[in-house]
């Protein structure tokens, strides 16, 4: 089995898109990540959905978790406010790494490895200069467990 | 020919780490190795003189407090006592900003002037946050209440701890002539703030209600730990304090104390270890290595003797030079390497000025400690807040802090004077 037969059309999102857009859509789809792509249609990044709820988690709070503890229950439900005028390009990585991307052709052994080693729970998989979709960890596990 | 080897390598390595061009460890490092390649140095005297190698008092003592540190911050009560202040404030701005001032400062005495930052930063975004105050105001106030505070004892600062290490100095010693000017100190500054910063304080009722529903108790997850590491805390304290009946270092005290709060709690060596700061530590070996090889080859010596000529029978005037001197320097570069360097001069200095020489040490120590509030680049507690405000898109400036630096420096080391004079030099 390889990629190819395993990859499903995906939403993606530019770096413009705003941060709440994306989040929605992570929500409404039920999505575990987004496919960042540039003006051509490639991906530029793959963006777990942790990813944008950091940009919405005050910054206190990750460097100091007993403050999320602190915060009372009515002005907690808030904090995604924060994600309002932000956009998905405050959501990428500062510093460049590996990205999730492979070719149709890769074995499930190849995006098991990818996924793990890149620690993203979607692959995009790109044909040339042609984006064909994304598998994702589920698609992954369904397949591997049945075989 | 060594000696002016030794003394441009010295030179070159301090730029660097001055520029920050390299990291100063690196710089640190590669200035020992160069001094014992050119056998400024050698192992025997790197590793083993008391007088021209790493002085092990000071890097014990500070791998002892950072472990303890490292458990106590786990704690939460940090975060407690904040938010308790901010509740106890009322929201009321000055108010807020003077009682985190005075629990910074109070922290930092005991701590060092970085950790008590990292820990006060946090909370105080979250509080300014709530009251829709601007941060920057609140964090410039936080650290140069951490630079005073840390004035105070032989553990609250670096240099202090090397000043003690060489000059032989106990914690009592920094509690008897530091300390209580130190408390005056900190009343002026918090009068400074209310004029510093009166621009910032806007007073919004509304706000100032929803601080009082954070809750500071849920910042304490674990009380027993909490209650473990300040006894342990205070039994170190203590031990301090009864140098003179115990007989123990201080870096033996620490090294004891961090010990003792691994053997008693839950947390592991690992996680005791993790927030020790090992790139300082190999910095300060690598600076006495460096300071070490100027004494070996003699240039500390005549540096002394010509100093020491310069200013006899003018111990006044010595000891005003010391402390502007080095609240000049100590705002432009590094303390750390400042004291470390100055160090044996001071001593040289204090041997020749007769009984009432010890007043050079504090001097020093004044200078160094207080100059640091300055620049922003003046003390690592300043670059590590400036680093924290620009991740929270709340970015203070080097010239943001700077004029406000500069005019609580003038004031601090302009108090200074008189105190050292009427203390020490009167009469």
């Amino acid at each position: 089995m390889h990629a190819r037969d395993l990859v499903t059309d995906f939403p993606t999102v530019t770096v413009d898109t705003p941060a709440v857009e994306a989040a929605r859509l992570l929500a409404e789809r039920d999505l575990p990540g987004l496919i960042v792509v540039d003006r051509d249609g490639l991906p530029l990044c793959v963006l777990p959905g942790t990813q944008v709820l950091r940009l919405a988690v005050p910054r206190y709070c990750q460097d100091d978790p007993a403050l999320a503890r602190v915060v009372d229950e009515s002005h907690a439900d808030l904090f995604v406010r924060a994600l309002g005028g932000r956009t998905v390009r405050e959501c990428l990585p500062q510093q460049p790494r590996e990205l999730p991307i492979t070719d149709p052709d890769a074995t499930v052994l190849e995006i098991a490895a990818l996924m793990a080693r890149t620690r993203s729970p979607l692959l995009a998989v790109v044909e040339g200069p042609r984006l064909l979709g994304a598998v994702t960890l589920q698609t992954l596990l369904h397949s591997v467990l049945e075989v | 020919m060594t000696a002016i080897a030794a003394v441009v390598i010295f030179v070159v390595v301090y730029v660097l780490i001055a520029t920050e061009r390299i990291h100063r460890t690196a710089a640190a490092l590669a200035g020992a190795g160069l001094m014992m390649l050119i056998h400024a140095v050698d192992g025997r005297s790197a590793f083993f003189s008391e007088h021209s190698g790493v002085d092990w008092n000071v890097i014990f003592l500070l791998l002892g407090m950072m472990i303890i540190v490292g458990v106590l911050k786990q704690t939460g009560v940090f975060e407690y006592l904040a938010i308790w202040a901010a509740k106890r404030a009322r929201g009321r701005p000055f108010r807020l900003m003077a009682m985190l001032v005075v629990i910074t400062a109070v922290a930092s005495a005991l701590l060092d002037n970085v950790t008590t930052v990292l820990l006060v930063a946090p909370v105080t975004f979250l509080v300014c946050e709530r009251l829709s105050l601007r941060v920057g105001p609140f964090l410039i106030a936080e650290v140069m209440a951490s630079n005073i505070g840390g004035t105070a004892t032989l553990v609250g600062d670096p240099p202090n701890i090397i000043i003690a290490s060489r000059a032989g100095l106990t914690f009592n010693d920094f509690l008897v002539h530091l300390a209580p000017f130190v408390v005056l100190l900190l009343v002026v500054f918090v009068g400074l703030c209310r004029w510093l910063f009166r621009a910032s304080f806007v007073y919004d009722a509304e706000r100032a209600a929803g601080i009082m529903k954070l809750n500071e108790r849920e910042a304490i997850r674990d009380h027993r730990l909490l209650w473990q590491s300040l006894s342990v805390l205070a039994v170190v304290i203590i031990a301090f304090l009864l140098h003179p009946v115990l007989h123990y270092e201080p870096a033996i005290v620490a090294l004891l104390g961090a010990g003792l709060l691994v053997a008693a709690t839950r947390v592991t060596v690992e996680e005791a270890i993790r927030d020790v700061e090992w790139a300082t530590l190999v910095f300060f070996m690598g600076l006495f290595i460096m300071v070490g090889a100027l004494v070996e080859t003699g240039v500390i010596g005549q540096v002394s003797e010509a100093a020491a000529s310069a200013t006899q029978g003018r111990l006044g005037v010595t000891t005003m030079g010391m402390l502007w001197g080095s609240a000049g320097l100590s705002a432009i570069v590094d303390n750390i390497p400042y004291v470390a360097t100055m160090s044996p001069i001071v001593a040289d200095l204090v041997h020749a000025s007769g009984p009432r020489g010890g007043v050079l040490w504090w001097a020093l120590a004044l200078g160094a400690d207080l100059g640091g509030n300055a620049t922003a680049v003046g003390a690592s507690a300043n670059v590590v807040a400036l680093g924290i405000a620009a991740r929270n898109n709340a970015r203070i400036s080097f010239w943001e802090f700077t004029k406000y630096g500069l005019v609580v420096t003038a004031v601090t080391v302009g108090l200074a004077m008189p105190y050292l004079w009427l203390r020490y030099l009167a009469g």
